[in-house]
């Protein structure tokens, strides 16, 4: 029997999934050990195999969604990292794009760049957005740049000029002479990472990207020889933020692209559900303690971002306001994250008006309940005298009191809006579910989708517990809580795919452009591709996606159409056609008179799965669960006598709510009004229409 | 979903939310589709709904100081066309004296209707790249009435009962410069108030008419009495200040603006007697741009979280005598007073410190400055080049002003300088912080920024729109003020000049402009500044040790 190994590492738990060829699934949950990771890792794969009776040779993959690198920003742990630009332009980094990202907040502050000013440095030369030559590089102030930031123990440098992306020549000379001179120092250059317009994205980028490429070198490196020490020969992937997997040795290289590994993972898995329920468009939301993750599968495919920022504020709303954290433009799925969790604290402003997070009782103390020293009324507090959790224990054996939260909710909430405790409690659920429903109103109604024409797939600790509410206020019909949800991003490890995805600014009116010269920079792209998947071991020929980022002539915002198969006579007209349409669907009208802009051309090269390894099946139990709750749904229906029952207690026919689910990893809730049933692969589906 | 009862502060949250999702959509609708760099970079526009009396019920989080203008402009619209609004009408307007704050600002309405009533508004304001007139831009200095400012807008259809009035855009196609980007903006605020109509709708749907109607009164109430509630705590009295614009680019004469706030209970007046009369040049603002500067500042003093509509006025009574640069009367000239605006902000920031010591920060400095750039390019092709540029804060009583950072009365990108040079016949030869400037003080101003331009057209006309040299951005509690602007032209060579704060020139091929902003004022007596602080500076290389001894009196040897 041979295996594959999902581990999916996040700030408190690392999740570990191991599959073997039927499908079959053993899972884990052990506390991260923060000090090394590999240590949890190494652990939970050691009790695992143990489980299975099978050596560790019989692993054949690893796959590892990991928040390493999210942590060296948020904890600012990263390298110490020097910058190289343009003369004139080293504080474009820390001037960014100037927008607050709160308004009214005398007290803003934005977190201080990744690279200090004393370490960014300018070098003469300068580059047109033609890619000509303005002033050529001057190697000296090179070497003076370059002498200075290793004078002050500088690990990795990234390099930044003007118009790069048009023509990377100066900073691969200057790439060239930092290797010569230190030859131990990481190198990222802006025209090899993202060769794309706009300075300060692609500054903050590669600074990024050079600011994590030690730790996560170190990281990567330490983990594959514990592996190998382990007794396995098996090759480790990567997820990255975009979806796919890619090498550990890639990855240490273009680490960048790993940042938002985990919550990708999330969606990979609800993409592959969603192919096995024969649901073409899906919402995936991933709700745990401190937010709510939501984003789109649509006729089969995964929405992809072009950028996002790490390490600012959750946002509990609007997209606009961007500025608070560190601006990343690489291709991620397109996740909403919004400032609800279990663990969200509940406040009541000077108007009386009651409002859920974006603040968090995280682990410590925690909600109320865990009795752990927290104080502030939290959404799990909220549950608790709901009666949808548990009264004296959270599945996964933590214990409860419930007192304490039933008096922190008639104190800091009941008496406060004049309610009883439950309809407080009641209260503060639906504004669980409001801001569960934002994230996911962030990803459809934003985007000019209706979310009705979409199946939800919950999971995450808390997603299956707000999950049906919430659809109901946005009139979904159908929800899907897979099996094993608490460690369902795990399990989306093991159905991702090696991919890379290439990018190259190629500013062209369209009507304009020949299609030989297009089909000329495509192919140059999709041999870039291919030449890293050969780098990386893989000899088949790849799945190759093409895709052109376009605008009317004058905008400064592009949507990404598909490129036509063939690339000849009638291409403009076909993608002319095309990103009308697309223009019309999301902005509600199209210019047709307008030339039309393309700005980037884009690849992807995907390796298929060999043989189609089975789908992952994690199992219904049976174990834990039975008898009921009193559990309380609103003034509209009461308290009402609640049956608990374990996933393999539902069966194929519709069951009506309420109905509670309690499993090792997470509570379903199936309000009254909603009915659910267990289908065909051990999925609990809940309809709202009753 | 059981019906839920109105009263319900969870009903409230919710169609709260739901309006702010709405006029986000909206926002996101017009800056992804806009042409001009002031829209869709900078994003100078804003988006709003009304209900059905036309109360402003939500805005996007995107510029406060157009947010106090939008019911102005909504009611002339309302009264113009009482008995006259049909579905599918859409509505403009520009004229300042008539519901607009300055040419530039389209205002965009569009009347929502059910079943053939009237249940609300959506509308949008963006600052169009040229409205025609003397000066590309439509920001000059240095008109001396309205009719040199460009095509002027009263209220009017834009479209009538769902049908394009082709008279409108072909005026508009015939006055102004760029009429591919503008009316393409135009569009795009079209766009985005069906967005918000589609977005509104859908909430009627959910909740029914009369449901919404008393949720949004009752969340107009519940933003009023936030701000009651602030005001209360607010010590009883009057507080004067006053702060100055150098000059009008006409006259040489400094212009006071004077604001008295005083606090009664839970109401405020901000009354503006005593600032200057009514300029010659084009700074005076309307009096709905002047309102709107004392909402936004006010806002920053009022806690949690209100909703964005105009609730929060109501408290707020602001007197403005006619006749003055806040409120002036026709024919006066009004393009640059985006500038007036932001020396308002400063005014009402300087009365406000005095009723929140604690809170207030000491004078930002940006948005004074305005760089409008405009010609033909080699193929006889028109351009404008528009841009507003912005600095930092100022020091704060418990810490450091921002370096660079939008002004806190809007909220303004800068405009990415790869994208206008591929754009525009422009290289940026300069973009950063300026060493050793801003106030001084226990908690610093934020550093001034310099940006520097060559112009590679032809012959093209540069306009500015700048202030702060002999009038410096203000310190606060012993902090020192910050530093001066600077215009230069060919900097470093032997035709270096020094350029007018306001004026409107013509330059040639290989010309080099440099701006530098002012620096923002300190807070508190630099000698009590943290010494730590001081050497942290200096090892950013934002002072030298020089500075750093000069004005905080301490000594750093520069190798760490």
């Amino acid at each position: 029997m041979t295996y594959r190994l999902g581990v999916d590492v996040g700030g408190t738990f690392t999740d570990l999934v191991l599959v073997d060829a039927t499908g079959a699934a053993r899972t884990r949950k052990l506390l991260s050990t923060t000090g090394n990771y590999a240590d949890a890792i190494i652990a939970g794969a050691r009790a695992l195999l143990l489980d299975a009776g099978a050596p560790a040779a019989d692993v054949r993959e690893i796959i590892h969604g990991t928040t390493v690198a999210t942590n060296a920003i948020l904890e600012r742990r990263g390298a110490r990292t020097g910058l190289i630009t343009t003369e004139g332009f080293r504080d474009l980094l820390e001037i960014g794009r100037l927008r607050l990202a709160r308004l009214y907040d005398l007290n803003f502050e934005r977190p201080a760049p990744l690279v200090p000013r004393r370490w960014r440095r300018e070098v003469r030369e300068r580059m047109n957005h033609r890619g000509e030559v303005v002033t050529p590089l001057d190697r000296e102030s090179v070497v003076e740049a370059v002498d200075r930031l290793l004078a002050e123990g500088v690990e990795s440098i990234a390099v930044c000029l003007l118009h790069a992306w048009a023509n990377g020549e100066h900073e691969r000379a200057i790439g060239a002479i930092v290797r010569e001179r230190a030859p131990g120092v990481g190198v990222t250059l802006s025209s090899e990472i993202l060769p794309e317009m706009r300075e300060f994205e692609r500054t903050s980028t590669a600074v990024t990207n050079a600011y994590v490429m030690p730790v996560l070198d170190r990281y990567l490196g330490r983990l594959e020889h514990e592996i190998r020490a382990l007794g396995t020969r098996a090759p480790v992937l990567v997820m990255q933020s975009n979806g796919g997997v890619m090498t550990a040795e890639s990855g240490r290289r273009r680490p960048v692209h790993v940042i938002e590994s985990g919550p990708a993972a999330g969606v990979i898995a609800t993409a592959a559900l969603a192919r096995r329920v024969g649901a073409p468009n899906a919402i995936s939301i991933d709700m745990g303690g401190t937010t709510a993750k939501a984003s789109v599968i649509e006729a089969g495919a995964i929405t992809r971002a072009g950028e996002f920022e790490i390490g600012g504020v959750v946002s509990q709303g609007s997209r606009l306001n961007k500025g608070s954290g560190f601006l990343l433009r690489v291709p991620a799925i397109d996740i909403a994250e919004v400032g609800a969790g279990g663990g969200s604290i509940v406040t009541i402003d000077d108007a009386g008006a009651i409002h859920v997070g974006p603040r968090s009782a995280g682990a410590t103390p925690g909600p109320v309940c865990y009795d752990a020293g927290g104080t502030d009324v939290t959404l799990t507090d909220a549950n608790v005298c709901l009666g949808y959790l548990h009264p004296e224990r959270l599945p996964s054996g933590l214990r409860l009191n419930p007192e304490k939260s039933r008096r922190a909710v008639a104190d800091q909430v009941a008496s406060r809006l004049g309610l009883s405790l439950e309809d407080a409690a009641y209260g503060v659920y639906l504004l669980g579910c409001a801001g569960m429903a934002r994230a996911v109103r962030a990803v459809t109604i934003e985007r000019g989708r209706d979310p009705r024409d979409f199946v939800l797939v919950a999971f995450g600790g808390n997603g299956p517990l707000f999950a049906a509410e919430m659809a109901r206020s946005l009139e979904i019909g159908t929800i899907v809580v897979p099996p094993a949800p608490g460690v369902f991003s795990a399990v989306g490890l093991l159905e991702a795919e090696v991919e890379h995805h290439l990018v190259r600014t190629f500013l062209r009116t369209l009507q304009a452009t020949p299609p030989a010269e297009i089909a000329a920079a495509v192919a140059a792209l999709e041999r870039e591709a291919e030449g890293l998947l050969r780098d990386e071991g893989y000899a088949a020929r790849p799945e190759i996606t093409r895709s052109a980022d376009c605008k009317y002539q004058g905008q400064s915002f592009e949507l990404t159409v598909p490129l036509p198969g063939r690339l000849d006579g009638s291409t403009a007209r076909e993608l002319a056609e095309t990103f009308g349409r697309e223009h019309e669907r999301t902005y509600g009208h199209r210019a047709d008179a307008d030339p039309i802009q393309l700005v980037n051309l884009r690849v992807t090269a995907r390796m298929p799965r060999q043989g189609g390894a089975a789908a992952v099946r994690a199992g219904a139990g049976r174990a834990g669960a039975g008898g009921e709750r009193l559990a309380y749904f609103g003034a509209a229906h009461g308290a009402l006598r609640t049956p608990v029952l374990a996933r393999g207690d539902l069966g194929a026919v519709w069951r009506p709510g309420p109905l509670l689910v309690d499993e090792y990893d997470a509570t379903t809730l199936v309000p009254p009004g909603c009915a659910a049933r267990r289908d065909e692969h051990d999925d609990i589906v809940i309809r709202t229409g009753g | 979903m059981p019906p839920r009862d109105v009263g319900d502060p969870i009903l409230l949250e919710l169609i709260k939310n739901a309006l702010d999702a709405i006029v986000d959509e909206m926002a996101i609708a017009l800056v992804r589709t806009a042409y001009s760099n002031n829209l869709k970079n900078a994003m100078d526009m804003s988006c709003a709904l009304c209900d059905a009396e036309g109360r402003l019920i939500a805005q996007g989080l995107t510029l406060p100081l157009h947010l106090g203008s939008i019911p102005d402009a909504m009611a002339q619209v309302r009264r113009k066309f009482v008995g006259r609004i049909e579905p599918g009408d859409v509505f403009i307007l520009n004229d300042p004296f008539e519901g607009g704050t300055h040419l530039p600002d389209f205002y965009i309405f569009k009347p929502i209707f059910l079943d053939g009533g009237l249940v609300g508004w959506s509308a949008s304001i963006g600052h169009q790249l040229d409205v025609g007139g003397k000066t590309p831009g439509g920001n000059g200095c240095d008109a001396t009435e309205i009719f040199q400012e460009g095509l002027r807008i009263p209220p009017l259809k834009l479209y009538d009962a769902g049908r394009p009035v082709d008279a409108i855009f072909d005026l508009i196609d015939r006055n102004v410069r760029v009429p591919r980007q503008v009316l393409g903006d135009v569009r795009s605020q079209v766009a985005a108030c069906l967005t918000g109509e589609r977005g509104y709708l859908g909430l009627i749907a959910r909740y029914g008419v009369e449901r919404l109607a008393a949720c949004t009164t009752a969340l107009l109430d519940q933003a009023e009495r936030l701000a009651r509630h602030a005001i209360s705590a607010m010590p009883d009295g009057a507080y004067t200040f006053t702060d100055w614009i150098d000059d009008d680019g006409i006259d040489p004469d400094p212009i006071p603006i004077t604001v008295t706030i005083t606090v009664a209970g839970d109401r405020m007046v901000a009354d503006f007697t005593g600032s200057a009369p009514q300029v010659k040049g084009a700074i005076n603002s309307p009096l709905p741009f002047t309102k709107s500067a004392v909402y936004a500042c006010v806002r920053h003093l009022i806690g949690g979280e209100p909703p964005n509509n105009e609730g929060y006025f109501r408290p707020i009574e602001v007197i403005a005598p006619a006749g003055t640069v806040v409120n002036p009367v026709p024919p006066a000239a009004v393009a640059a007073r985006g500038l007036t605006g932001f020396r308002m902000a400063n005014t009402m920031f300087g009365a406000l410190a005095q009723i929140a010591p604690d809170r207030v920060f000491a004078c930002e400095m940006g948005g004074d400055t305005g760089v409008s750039f405009g010609g033909y390019d080699a193929e006889r092709r028109p351009f404008v080049f528009l841009e507003f540029l912005f600095g930092s804060w100022g020091g704060r009583p418990t810490r450091d002003g921002v370096d660079a950072c939008s002004s806190a009365v809007v909220n303004f990108s800068n405009n990415p300088i790869e994208v206008i040079e591929s754009e525009y016949p422009i290289l940026i030869e300069r973009y950063g912080y300026v060493p050793d400037s801003g106030g001084p003080g226990t908690f610093r101003g934020g550093l001034a920024l310099v940006r520097q331009y060559r112009f590679l057209a032809r012959e093209a006309t540069l306009q500015l729109r700048t202030d702060r040299r002999s009038h410096l951005p203000y310190g606060l509690a012993g902090g020192h003020p910050g530093t001066p602007s600077a215009n230069l032209l060919n900097p470093g060579t032997p035709d270096e000049r020094v350029l007018p704060a306001k004026c409107t020139i013509s330059v040639q091929h290989g010309d080099v402009f440099r701006h530098v902003l002012g620096g923002a004022g300190g807070w508190g007596d630099p000698r009590a500044r943290d010494p730590e602080l001081v050497r942290r500076d200096v090892m950013e290389e934002k002072i030298t040790p020089e500075y750093a001894l000069r004005h905080y009196g301490v000594t750093i040897t520069p190798q760490p």
